[in-house]
């Protein structure tokens, strides 16, 4: 392994890669070692273009582009001698010779890197005198994207991503030297399942979402770590909160699972935490508060036990490991089947769109429980999560319990409804198509009552009277006894998880 | 404006007759002579030739052509190629255009050497756009080369010597003369020139391990070849051996072409070239295209060679020598300039693309009388801020005649801003 250094500090780097390449393989880029860039993405070919990057290298005459120049054992770098500083400074200045300085109307700023860089290396004056280049403001490109042409600093990162990554190439550079712009090729449109990436690596105000754009300042947002529950692959997200609202996703790199990506569908699918949501309990219908609507599920379970008229349970590839494991428990302790579940479907691609629409169908299987769509025999109380199955599927069962995020037809064949915790009100794991078990964070409070389905198991049963389940709910424990009586999740619990997340055995 | 030659020397010869373009008329003054010898030698053998020759890239930077040649690597596949760069665009540089129309065998012949030395497969030749009636002889030479068995599979019946030559028009971009914006450019993208590494040799033309030459270099290879090394060293510098065809323009009597050995003092370019015009006093001279720093009337003395201009703070370029009298506005020279580089720059890098066009900005206004003291502060910055820190070398090129004229005619550029108008009434119009 080549031995490079840089300000002082030696780097083990790997072989065959470029200096911020190296860095950024170690973590450190922006993190420790700062070499401020525009044009490079780790995840995209290298363009050198912005120039921003350059550093001193010990025995080259000129600087050089850190994001293209190979590690050689050795190296001796440079970041923050004069002449580097000076050539931000220059880039800095030559960039705004032509980019508005319209911070306070731009909804980039706060997370701009125009913004951040220019308040280290800019000057404190233009030094130009002439009117800024004209240029578009606010046009749409397509769908999801707007385009303010007038910001744009011609980093070329979003034509390089629909080259390289969807493939769609619908944007280029057109014409020559300063009078160079951003646009959509004639004729085509910005429009890709994958299309809104754009604005997250537009490192300026130039492309940003219409889902997103003027809702809020992005100082008011905190970011959460979560997982998109859209389909298998489990895309690595933050969430953007603010006043226990969720406002946007954004990709949250994971080399292992979705580089730095996430697909539109699944970028939007944040509205699904508020919109359509299972609010209130119901028991045959009727509202009910709660703890009768809970009152009512334990006496049917108790009483289709002591009548030994038989319990069924159904899973949702929605839910969460440690509800799925609660509820195994249970039908265990009842010594009834194990759950079955089915798994919606749809369009899949080979990027990162999975034809399994549902973070967890991988935990479930892993959790012994057998996917099936057929109709349930008869029993007198069958406990559900999700509503995958058809309203008919349920025809032989007496009583319904239903517990659930979200409304469907489900909730008037319910005899006891009580509203779930949806993901991103809750702790928990997903485990993804390849059997990659990610934790998530809660980001927002639901505005109703609601608790995780695993507590809401554990509750009934409690309330049935089910010996070992007396103890009060935790995630965290139930985590930890899942990965403890689970021989494919051993070592793998919410607390031992880090933000990377662990195969399965 | 293009005459003929002024003055024999190898190269330009036989330029005068017609026939020297056909097959037949070329190899009846010796033609193919240096191939033939090549062809009975060790390719690594002609590289080292070649490289001991000290032949000098012709296209403006001066690189060892040997050199070059010996990074192409020795394995036969991936299949090897080479590219001739016929883009000349660089203001006051005709040379190119010439050997198209009257030595096109010549560079043709050095092709075939540098495909036998270095085991390249396929040659394409990339003529500027506007060079219409130099690409169709040229097209005309290679179609008579092919049907003679000169191209095609096992040429001059040597076995396992295959060749193909493509004649590819340009369409009139000054940076896909740079040499990986030409293989942008051929490969049917916008001419962008490509970050290096990785270099044409690893990956060039389509992916393929290419060597690019100018017109010119390929064209004095046949002579080293069939005359040997020690016959090209007894011309030009030991720095910079050979001829090489110096285009003179501007207030000039006798504008033209002139090959004279490398080293030439350029007082006497100047006098080959009828004196300055109407024997009116010379203001200042750029000596190697429009990229190059220009110099002033005291450095006529300096020898045309690349080391000793370099001393003189310009370089040789294309050898491309521009000539202006004491009419000349010197500040509206640099409009010229920087209207042409703004105009050209690919728009890749910052430095570049805002740069070029700046330049251009605080030009126009001093000419214009609107300039005021700081805009002079800001031509020495401004250069400074692009020169070296970009992916070719247009940055340079832009920066460095700025930075000359502010050398030697920063008076011009006072005057402007003192006058509040341009003080040269008699000079050339904008």
């Amino acid at each position: 392994m080549p031995s490079i250094e840089i300000d002082g500090v030696e780097f083990e780097v790997a072989e065959g890669r470029t200096v911020l390449q190296a860095i950024d393989d170690l973590g450190l880029l922006m993190n420790g070692v700062d070499i401020p860039h525009y044009c490079w993405h780790p995840k995209l070919s290298i363009d050198g273009s912005c120039r921003l990057c350059q550093v001193e290298i010990e025995g080259l005459p000129k600087l050089q582009i850190a994001c293209n120049t190979p590690v050689r054992d050795g190296m001796v770098i440079r970041t923050n001698s004069e002449s580097v500083e000076s050539a931000r400074r220059a880039v800095m200045e030559l960039l705004l010779i032509n980019h508005p300085l319209d911070c306070p109307i731009c909804d980039q700023a706060g997370e701009c890197k125009l913004q951040d860089y220019a308040f280290e290396y800019g000057a404190e004056a233009a030094r130009t005198v002439e009117p800024r280049r004209p240029a578009k403001k606010g046009v749409r490109l397509g769908p999801t994207i707007v385009f303010d042409q007038e910001r744009c600093i011609l980093c070329r990162r979003c034509v390089r991503f629909c080259r390289e990554v969807p493939g769609t190439g619908e944007l280029g550079v057109f014409e020559r030297g300063d009078e160079s712009l951003l646009e959509v090729f004639p004729g085509a449109e910005l429009d890709n399942p994958y299309s809104m990436n754009v604005a997250d690596i537009c490192p300026v105000g130039a492309l940003t979402t219409a889902d997103f754009r003027f809702k809020i300042r992005v100082w008011f947002l905190d970011d959460e770590e979560s997982v998109c529950n859209q389909c298998a692959n489990g895309c690595n997200l933050w969430a953007s909160r603010s006043n226990n609202r969720v406002y946007r996703y954004l990709p949250r790199r994971n080399d292992a699972v979705n580089d730095t990506w996430i697909c539109d569908h699944g970028r939007l699918s944040y509205r699904t935490i508020s919109e359509g949501r299972l609010e209130k309990p119901r028991i045959r219908g009727k509202l009910a508060s709660y703890a009768e609507a809970l009152g009512e599920a334990s006496r049917l379970l108790r009483t289709a036990l002591d009548a030994d008229g038989g319990v069924a349970g159904v899973a949702s590839p929605f839910a969460a490991n440690e509800d799925l494991f609660v509820l195994r428990e249970l039908l265990a302790a009842l010594g009834a089947a194990p759950a079955a579940f089915a798994v919606p479907m749809g369009e899949a691609d080979d990027l990162l769109i999975k034809a399994e629409k549902a973070p967890n169908a991988a935990g479930a299987r892993a959790l012994g429980f057998r996917e099936s769509r057929e109709a349930l025999a008869a029993v007198s109380v069958a406990i559900a999560f999700g509503h995958e199955l058809a309203v008919d599927a349920f025809a032989a069962v007496d009583d319904l319990i239903l517990i659930d995020t979200h409304d469907s037809p489900l909730v008037k064949q319910a005899s006891v409804v009580l509203p779930a915790r949806s993901f991103a009100e809750k702790a928990g794991t997903f485990t993804n198509f390849a059997r990659r078990v990610q934790r998530f964070r809660p980001v927002v409070e639901p505005s109703f009552e609601a608790y995780a389905e695993g507590r809401i198991v554990q509750e009934i049963a409690r309330g049935a009277g089910i010996a070992g389940f007396e103890a009060g709910y935790d995630a965290a424990a139930v985590s930890a006894a899942l990965s403890e009586s689970v021989p494919a999740f051993a070592g793998i619990s919410l607390l031992s998880l880090d933000d990377r997340g662990r195969e399965l055995r | 404006m293009i005459t003929e030659p002024q003055v024999t020397g190898y190269l330009s010869e036989h330029y005068a007759e017609d026939a020297y373009r056909t097959l037949a008329g070329y190899e009846a003054k010796g033609g193919f002579a240096g191939l033939r010898k090549a062809l009975r030698m060790e390719p690594d053998e002609v590289t080292e030739t070649v490289k001991s020759s000290g032949l000098r890239g012709r296209g403006g930077a001066g690189f060892g052509a040997g050199l070059k040649w010996s990074f192409m690597p020795r394995a036969a596949e991936p299949m090897k190629v080479i590219v001739c760069n016929a883009d000349e665009s660089e203001p006051g540089s005709f040379k190119d255009r010439l050997i198209l129309e009257r030595g096109v065998f010549q560079a043709l012949e050095g092709i075939l050497i540098g495909a036998w030395a270095m085991g390249a497969r396929k040659t394409f030749i990339y003529v500027r756009g506007e060079y219409a009636h130099g690409a169709d002889v040229l097209e005309r030479a290679v179609d008579e080369l092919r049907n003679n068995g000169y191209l095609g599979r096992s040429c001059f019946r040597k076995r396992g010597f295959h060749h193909e030559v493509v004649v590819h028009r340009g369409a009139g971009a000054y940076i896909c003369g740079e040499e990986t914006g030409l293989l942008e450019s051929l490969e049917g993208k916008k001419g962008q020139p490509r970050n290096k590494p990785p270099f044409p040799a690893q990956y060039g033309a389509f992916g393929l391990p290419t060597t690019v030459n100018n017109v010119e270099t390929f064209a004095h290879v046949p002579f080293i070849l069939d005359r040997g090394v020690d016959w090209f060293r007894s011309f030009g510098t030991e720095k910079s051996p050979g001829t090489t065809l110096f285009g003179v323009s501007g207030h000039v009597e006798k504008p033209g072409l002139f090959e004279f050995p490398l080293g030439v003092p350029l007082a006497d370019l100047l006098e080959h070239a009828g004196g300055v015009r109407g024997g009116r006093p010379l203001k200042g001279i750029m000596p190697g295209g429009m990229s190059m720093p220009i110099l002033p009337p005291s450095d006529l003395d300096v020898p045309m060679a690349d080391e000793s201009l370099s001393e003189r703070g310009s370089r040789l370029g294309t050898g491309g020598v521009m000539v202006m009298d004491n009419t000349t506005c010197m500040v509206r020279v640099a409009c010229i300039i920087a209207h042409f580089f703004r105009d050209e720059s690919c728009g890749q890098c910052t430095q570049c693309r805002e740069g070029t066009g700046w330049i251009y900005r605080i030009c126009r206004r001093l000419e214009e009388g609107r300039g005021v003291a700081a805009d002079l502060e800001l031509l020495d910055a401004v250069p400074k801020m692009m020169e070296g820190q970009t992916i070719c070398g247009f940055a340079d090129a832009a920066a460095w005649p700025i930075q000359g004229l502010m050398r030697h005619f920063h008076g011009d550029f006072e005057a402007h801003v003192r006058e509040r108008k341009c003080p040269f009434p008699e000079s050339f119009e904008l």
